[in-house]
């Protein structure tokens, strides 16, 4: 396993690799560090929660636990997912608490070099900015990262949503 | 060693707590040899570990306290209270280097020298009675110098006397070891015989034993090799070696004597300072001096022993005998400690943890035993059904190892009554029943507290003095009695005291003084209503605040700390007989039984313990006269149930699912209504439909959730779906929000509550135009008259009657009514000022003395709200709305009028309220009262009136206002210099003592709680006077 590497000054010449699970949304390639990828999950049963956040889709039986279920893309502003297509979810954690994030699909794992790392351009789209780590450069394509902790830390958020 | 100290800690800490119970036990029954035992051997435990852990501070003062037990153990003092006291105040000193330790893992600094100096008082105080004919001892600066030693004593050793004492008049220390040695009876001048009885026989060999295992404690060349052991331990080695030694039991001394050491180095030179000190020792307790000698030149037989022993420990070498002997004998010390610990350590944390899991298996288990039901697979049928009844057996079990005999709760009660019966002077005997019912440790964790605090009530309120007792032909020792029991899934813990009970009188008082209802409710109240008042918030009986209870916090704070936790508490006092609560609590807070009902296909769960009942309402027009209906008034469903109107709440609305529109409109043939209740609150959540109850796992939600109110947790059912679990609680301030308008921001059912008690008042009941009955409060109404049809004129499109020489404008009460074709009219006649109306009724119904606990706010003219009287739901008119109708000039003369009024031209009175309906409650109120009112909504402009020059001889304000309360506007009236004559009246629904001072404070010159309209009458004439007067 590669060293963790300090992510504050990105513009330092970083080493080694990170590995990421890639997922989609709405067309988009994101990367999740997969360390923080407790499971994959495919569409499951959710219990809506009445009152709640919108972007919260609800609550599902995890083997006894109970997760709560973050709409992914709800949280970054996206148009629903077309109906009849049923989306996966990886599951994280914050704080002890279970989250499940619901995405399209989930890709590959990939191992990326901190070379190919940049900051967030600051054209991103703010709803992006504020939940992205930085982005790397992949061949054909962009990758940004989330950052779940700044995804689930709803208390600054509260009021946003 | 962070561990140890961890573990001392704990150990110390229960310890503690018995030594405390047990002094109390102690000191009602001063013989219990076995009681004192007890206490001395855990004291004496806790300050051989501080020696242990180097706890000098620590280890002095229970060392001071174990002198003066030891004493009593010894039969040398008597067991007085007063000594108990101050061993119990050494305790708290204990306790609380204890406490100093576990934060800091230091000792604290601090003085102990004047607790330890009267417990040595106390202790020298047991010498005075002796018979031993030696000199009093020589006191130099305070020290006692030992006679026989000629030094001064150092502290842990004990005086000759002492010795000389323990030798005359002792028992024998009963747990020794070795007491079933040879019988005494031997004494020290018989020179014939063995050495044994020569030296004095096991008395002195005791005594010495004593001795010799204190001096070598103390003493700086060989004390750091009897460390680890505890003083027992070692007077035992001594006197067991001792004895072998006199009797010539020379396999035992070896044995004991390998044993006597158990740190490495002890050599020849420290063995020798050993034989010193018990020669010294032997010489000391009047041993002869050739027994002595010959006595010390036996432990000459064991000296090899004792070394090697301690070279052994050095370098152990496994298999040897020496060591398999000592490990032998240690086996059967262990034994002894191992009984009393037949349970092990386990964190809260695992416990919870394994609770967890176990949840998790029992929901496993239900949904393979669903899956399984629907397959025709036999073969699973089996061993299913043995993993079924092995997680049944399981969860029972890990449910136990969370529950608490309620006696850990109570433990701590003897010593709070023993403390109040000294400082009070009183005699009272606690008795606990029940103490091992058992319950689950979080619910034990929070009535503690509330138990502590009421058994403190009783025994400070309750319990009378001695005399007062006697006075009264009582027993002059009173009862406190504590019984717990398990009722139903529930426990019930019941505290009776046979003391003076609740004065309702004394208690009416204090009611009046507080201003929590006035004088003419309380006459309407049974005894058993007002008792019930010490359950208000900021009330407490006590005369005097004493330091025991009565700090201000009181019977409310029990009660909702034990409604918290999903109890009730409930009180019956007998005047002069006593008083009895009882509380009843569930067993767990964990698992519940849950109501699992059905909301626009998702299903929910109701915590049982908030459902009161359920009922079927059917639809109003298909319902038959006994069948329950839902009601409408104002737009506002309500249900009449039993003579109460119920507000409902539908949970469609509640979680957003439907509109209220929508929820009127549907066609819903069938409901069912939740009646559940909150505190003192009850209403009803109508869902669509219920199914069963389940035993739930409560499991938190997640934080995202926390602001949701409504839910108080989720589930996981044995189909594996999560559901949410509501809260009534949650639930019941979302609806009080559009229940009640008339209650502001403050606890709406609290609210309610007071109303109803404070708002008992004579009605007019009426109908007019529609079925339902209408009501008017009697004080307003100034006539009833029958008016002949005949003389009703109209003139101006208006209806106008000869009334008393004047034209009495007449008004429908309401639209849908007509006057009679003949006959004669029922008419209600109405005086403000110089106007006069008539309210034409159909029929006047009766006159009610009920509560005017307004339920639901309306908006339509003319009706100030709905309540029920008389078990009926009515609506309450408004009278200013009609005799606006009636003179279109009247409310602004009532505003302007200046000269013209009738009584009391003086009286100006501005009314701030930001509640309409308190507005127009009180302007006909104090109108017809005669005097000049003005009413306007914020504090804020009452100060722009105020600042255009307008001038007012009164300003009622409200307290709770938005923007600017009452507090700060009082402020701000009393900062202007011409304002200085307005007297200002609060009329508040905040009416503890301390908003009460607040409001005084602030600058008012009298505080009245709302709903209490002949306090605020009286209030306002006495404030004219006392301005009359000044003036």
């Amino acid at each position: 396993m590669n060293d963790l590497v300090v992510r504050d000054d990105l513009s330092l010449v970083a080493t080694g690799t990170q590995d990421f699970v890639t997922v989609m949304l709405e067309g988009q390639l994101v990367g999740i560090p997969v360390l923080a990828v407790h499971d994959v999950l495919n569409a499951q049963k959710l219990t809506v929660i009445p009152r709640s956040p919108d972007w919260v889709a609800g609550v599902l039986n995890l083997r006894g636990r109970i997760v709560t279920a973050i709409d992914l893309r709800r949280r970054l502003d996206l148009p629903p997912l077309e109906e009849g297509k049923s989306s996966m979810s990886v599951v994280v954690e914050h704080n002890e608490e279970p989250y499940s994030l619901q995405i399209d699909k989930v890709g590959e794992v990939l191992s990326l070099d901190d070379q190919l790392f940049e900051k967030n351009p600051v054209t991103l789209d703010p709803r992006w900015r504020e939940v992205s780590v930085g982005i790397y450069r992949l061949k054909d394509q962009l990758l940004p990262i989330l950052d779940v902790d700044r995804l689930l830390a709803f208390e600054s958020n509260s009021k946003a949503a | 060693m962070d561990d140890l100290l961890n573990e001392f800690l704990t150990e110390t800490g229960e310890s503690i707590d018995v030594v405390d119970v047990e002094l109390v036990k102690l000191e009602q029954d001063p013989n219990n040899k076995e009681v004192l035992d007890n206490i001395f051997r855990l004291v004496h435990t806790i300050k051989g570990t501080c020696g242990f852990l180097g706890l000098p501070r620590l280890e002095s003062v229970a060392h001071a306290s174990e002198n003066v037990l030891g004493k009593f153990r010894d039969g040398e003092l008597q067991v007085t209270e007063g000594a108990v006291t101050v061993i119990l105040e050494s305790l708290d000193q204990i306790k609380e280097i204890l406490a100093g330790l576990e934060a800091t893992e230091e000792e604290p600094e601090g003085d102990d020298s004047d607790l330890i100096g009267r417990l040595d008082a106390i202790a020298e105080g047991g010498e005075a009675p002796l018979a031993e004919p030696d000199p009093e001892p020589d006191t130099v600066d305070g020290e006692i110098i030992d006679p026989g030693l000629g030094r001064s004593i150092k502290p842990g050793e004990v005086s000759l006397e002492e010795l000389e004492a323990a030798f005359a008049n002792a028992p024998g220390p009963g747990d020794e070891p070795e007491d079933t040695a040879a019988p005494a009876g031997a004494s020290a001048d018989n020179n014939d015989g063995s050495l044994f009885e020569r030296v004095g026989g096991e008395d002195t060999v005791a005594v010495a034993a004593h001795l010799i295992s204190q001096r070598a404690e103390n003493d700086e060349k060989i004390a750091k090799f009897f460390a680890g052991t505890n003083q027992d331990q070692r007077k035992g080695r001594f006197m067991g070696l001792m004895l072998a030694l006199f009797k010539d039991d020379l396999d035992a001394a070896d044995a004991v004597g390998r044993q006597l050491i158990s740190v490495a180095g002890f050599g020849e030179a420290q063995f020798n300072h050993l034989l010193e000190i018990v020669k010294s020792v032997l010489v000391e307790c009047h041993v002869h001096a050739d027994a002595a000698d010959e006595a010390v030149m036996t432990f000459e037989l064991v000296r090899e022993a004792v070394i090697n022993a301690s070279k052994e420990v050095a370098q152990p070498k496994p298999g040897s005998t020496g060591q398999a002997q000592a490990g032998e004998s240690q086996a059967g010390a262990a034994k002894e400690t191992r009984r009393s610990t037949q349970s092990i350590r386990v964190s809260v944390d695992l416990l919870e943890d394994l609770m967890n899991m176990v949840s998790e298996l029992v929901l496993t288990r239900n949904q393979l035993l669903q899956i399984t039901r629907n397959m025709d697979n036999s073969e699973l049928g089996v061993p299913l059904q043995r993993l079924s009844q092995c997680t049944t057996e399981l969860q029972e079990n890990v449910m136990k190892t969370r529950m608490q005999p309620i006696g850990n709760a109570w433990a701590k009660l003897p010593r709070i009554v023993r403390d109040l019966t000294v400082e009070l002077d009183k005699k009272i005997e606690l008795e606990m029943l029940g103490a091992d019912t058992e319950l689950d440790r979080q619910v034990l964790e929070l009535i503690k507290d509330p138990l502590t605090h009421m058994v403190r009530n009783s025994a400070d309120h309750g319990v009378e003095s001695p005399a007062e007792r006697i006075a009264a032909g009582k027993p002059e020792m009173g009862t406190i009695v504590l019984n717990a029991y398990h009722e139903g899934g529930h426990i019930i813990i019941e505290i009776n005291d046979d003391g003076r009970g609740i004065n309702p009188e004394k208690l009416s008082k204090k009611i009046l003084e507080k201003g929590l209802a006035s004088e003419g409710e309380l006459a309407g109240m049974s005894e058993a209503q007002i008792q019930k008042f010490i359950f208000h918030p900021g009330f407490s009986t006590a005369e005097q605040v004493t330091s025991v209870s009565g700090r201000g916090v009181g019977m409310d704070v029990v009660r909702s700390n034990i409604e918290k936790i999903g109890g009730t508490i409930d009180m019956v006092s007998t005047v002069g007989k006593g008083s009895s609560f009882s509380i009843k609590i569930p067993l767990t807070l964990a698992i519940v039984a849950g109501l699992i009902v059905k909301a626009q296909e998702e299903r929910y769960a109701i915590p049982q313990i908030s459902v009161l009942e359920l009922v079927r309402a059917t639809n109003a027009e298909k319902a038959g006269e006994n069948d329950h209906k839902i009601e409408m008034i104002n737009d506002t469903p309500v249900l009449r149930l039993r003579n109460r109107l119920l507000p409902l709440v539908y949970l469609n609305e509640v979680l957003g699912f439907e509109t209220s529109e929508e929820v009127e409109a549907r066609d819903a043939t069938d409901d069912f209504i939740v009646v559940s209740q909150v505190g003192a609150f009850t209403f009803g959540i109508v869902v669509d439909q219920v199914f069963d109850t389940e035993e739930i796992v409560v499991k938190p939600v997640a934080p995202i959730l926390k602001d949701l109110d409504i839910y108080s947790g989720n589930t996981i059912l044995g189909d594996g779906s999560v559901i949410m679990i509501l809260d009534p609680n949650g639930i019941a301030n979302m609806a009080s929000q559009g229940v009640s308008d008339a209650v502001e921001e403050e606890d709406e059912h609290e609210q309610t509550r007071r109303a109803a008690a404070n708002n008992k008042e004579s009605m007019l009941v009426f109908r007019a135009g529609q079925k339902h009955p209408r009501a008017v409060p009697l004080s307003l109404v100034a006539r009833l008259e029958e008016i002949s049809i005949d003389d009703v004129e109209k003139s101006d499109g208006r209806l106008m009657v000869q009334y008393r020489g004047a034209l009495m404008p007449l008004i429908l009460a309401d639209n849908a009514m007509s006057l009679r074709e003949s006959g004669s009219q029922q008419v209600l006649v109405f005086t403000d000022r110089q106007f006069t109306m008539g309210l034409a009724v159909d029929e006047i119904l009766d006159i009610v003395e009920d509560e005017l606990d307004i339920k639901l706010v309306s908006d339509k003219d003319g009706v100030i709200g709905s309540a029920v009287i008389n078990g009926k739901a009515s609506e309450v008119i408004d009278v200013t709305y009609f005799l606006g109708l009636a003179f279109p000039d009247w409310l602004a003369t009532a505003d302007m009028s200046e000269e013209s009024s009738v009584a009391r031209s003086a009286a100006n009175i501005l009314v701030v309220d930001d509640s309409d309906f308190f507005r127009n409650m009180l302007r006909p109120i104090l109108s017809v009262a005669g005097y000049r009112v003005k009413a306007v909504s914020s504090a804020g402009e009452a100060l722009d009136l105020l600042e255009t020059g307008e001038a007012f001889d009164l300003i009622i304000s409200d307290i709770e206002m938005p923007d600017m309360s009452g507090f700060e506007f009082a402020k701000a009236v009393r900062a202007n210099d011409e304002w200085a004559g307005t007297k200002l009246v609060a009329l508040s629904a905040l009416s503890s003592e301390k908003d009460i001072n607040r409001g005084f404070e602030a600058g008012f010159d009298d505080y009245v709680a709302k709903f209490d309209k002949d306090t605020l009458l009286r209030s306002l004439s006495q404030q004219f006077k006392i301005k009359g007067d000044a003036a």
